[in-house]
Parts: C-alpha cells; structure tokens; sequence
C-alpha cells in the first residue's frame, strides 16, 4: 500500500484559515501562524458582541424613548413615562417605541400622554 | 423591523442661542452638551454629527456656585519651573472670559473625534451681541426650565 502524505490536507487547513484573515494587517493575513491567533481571537470577538448588540440596540432605543418623552412633557423623564406605561397597562416594548417615536410621533405622543394620565 | 440609522439626509442642524447670564455653568454646560450631540432628538443616531449649533452669550457673566470662583487652574509651559495657575475667577475677567464656557462644554462630551467635530459647532460668546443673525438662531431659555439653573449660593 502506497504512502499517505499529509500535505494536501495541511494546505487545506492553512487556507481555510488564510481565507477567513482576508484584509488583516500585515502577517496576521499571511502568515498561517499568526492568522490563526488573529482569526481565533476575531471569533471570540464576535461571540461576544453577538450578545452585546441586544445590550447596546436597547440602550440606544431607551436614549431615543428619553428624549421623545423630555420633548413631548419637560417634567417627564424616561424613568417615570415607563412607570406610568406599567401602570396604565400598555406592553409595548422599547424598540417599538423608540421606533414610534421616529416614524409616528403622534401615536408616541397619544401613548405618552396615557402614561402621563396613569401616573397622576 | 430596522432600527432607524440617521443618514446624512436625515439630518437638519438647527440654530440656537442661549443667554448665560447668571446661569449656573456646570447646569449651562451640560444643556449645550446634550444639544450638541443630538440627545434631544428622538432620531439621535451615536456615529454621526447630528447635534444643533450653539451659540452662547454672556458667557463672562455665567453664575459659579461655592467657592469655584477662587479654584487655581494649573498649566505646565513646558520650561524647568514652568507651572502657573490662574483662578476661574481671574480667567472670567482676562481677554478670554469665554474658555471658561468652552472647557466646561468640552469636558461634558466624550473624547473622541466625533465631539472635536462637534465642539466646532460651539460659538461662545462674552457680550451680549453674537453677530450670526444671519443664521436665524432660536432663542432657548435656560433660566425658566429649572429653578437650581440660577441659583446663587
């Protein structure tokens, strides 16, 4: 039985790796040895801030539900308009509402002054 | 459904003008910081330049409560004993009583490029006149939104 090499399967390795370091800095996307800590590294980054976008898209919505609420009432802030919605019964959730407060800015306004009403 | 991105079309700068005149300048700061970064809108989008231009005026009148007035500012000139210091107080009534204004706002936004940018969209102003009626700006009143924004003590 003839001999079995390892290169073709090595190379494979190799390219699959270089492959996925396409436009790194310098060796990091030439050289197998460091393209592969830099790949194993960039994958650990984007496992990460898979979960850090729900986090951050959240924060960005509450920023924008804030200022829709400051601008609609001054004596009312984030804190107390979400106060006031748990009170009056309304489940519509923050990306809605931040989206309301873009695109319809009445219908954010009808909500608001609901939770206004529920607080006093 | 997308959360809404601002693009560059989405984007109207408005002008405002606010009276510093025995405002509070950590309380003034902080409203012409949130204006500058589009905090007020509710399209706020972090990455781009969507804040209101600014202008300011009476800034050398601008309220410091406690002992702020009599705080030493300190700078290294960069020779061998080169270390001065000059009080908030001596700066507000040298040539350039605005810087007091101007730092106050800087330090309020992050530090990062997109707030050097919109640090230039800041006109501070010592007197009364600012000279951009050209541009229309709105006047907002500071004093009246909160009691504590003139307070004295």
């Amino acid at each position: 039985m003839s001999r079995t090499k390892g290169g073709t399967v090595t190379h494979r390795r190799h390219k699959k790796v270089l492959d996925a370091a396409k436009g790194y800095y310098d060796r990091r996307s030439r050289t197998f040895k460091v393209a592969r800590q830099a790949v194993d590294k960039a994958n650990q980054y984007a496992t990460r801030d898979r979960k850090n976008r729900k986090r951050n898209f959240r924060a960005l919505w509450i920023q924008r539900i804030n200022a829709a609420v400051r601008s609609f009432d001054e004596s009312l802030t984030y804190s107390r308009f979400m106060g006031g919605l748990a009170k009056a019964g309304i489940e519509v959730d923050r990306k809605v509402l931040a989206d309301l407060a873009v695109h319809e800015p009445e219908a954010f306004n009808a909500i608001a002054a609901k939770a206004r009403d529920a607080l006093a | 459904m997308k959360t809404f991105t601002a693009t560059p079309a989405d984007i109207e700068k408005k002008w405002i003008v606010i009276d510093a005149e025995g405002v509070v300048l950590g309380r003034l700061a902080s409203i012409v910081a949130m204006r500058l970064r589009g905090k007020h809108k509710p399209t706020f989008t972090p990455h781009m330049d969507m804040g209101d231009n600014v202008i300011v005026i009476n800034a050398d009148k601008v309220q410091l409560t406690g002992r702020k007035r009599e705080k030493p500012n300190y700078w290294h000139t960069g020779h061998p004993g080169g270390i001065k210091s000059r009080t908030t107080g001596e700066i507000l009534e040298g040539a350039h009583p605005e810087r007091v204004v101007m730092q106050a706002v800087k330090r309020m936004l992050p530090g990062n490029r997109l707030s050097r940018q919109q640090m230039t969209h800041l006109r501070v102003f010592a007197g009364a006149e600012h000279g951009m009626d050209a541009q229309q700006p709105e006047s907002i009143d500071v004093k009246s939104m909160n009691k504590k924004n003139t307070r004295t003590a």
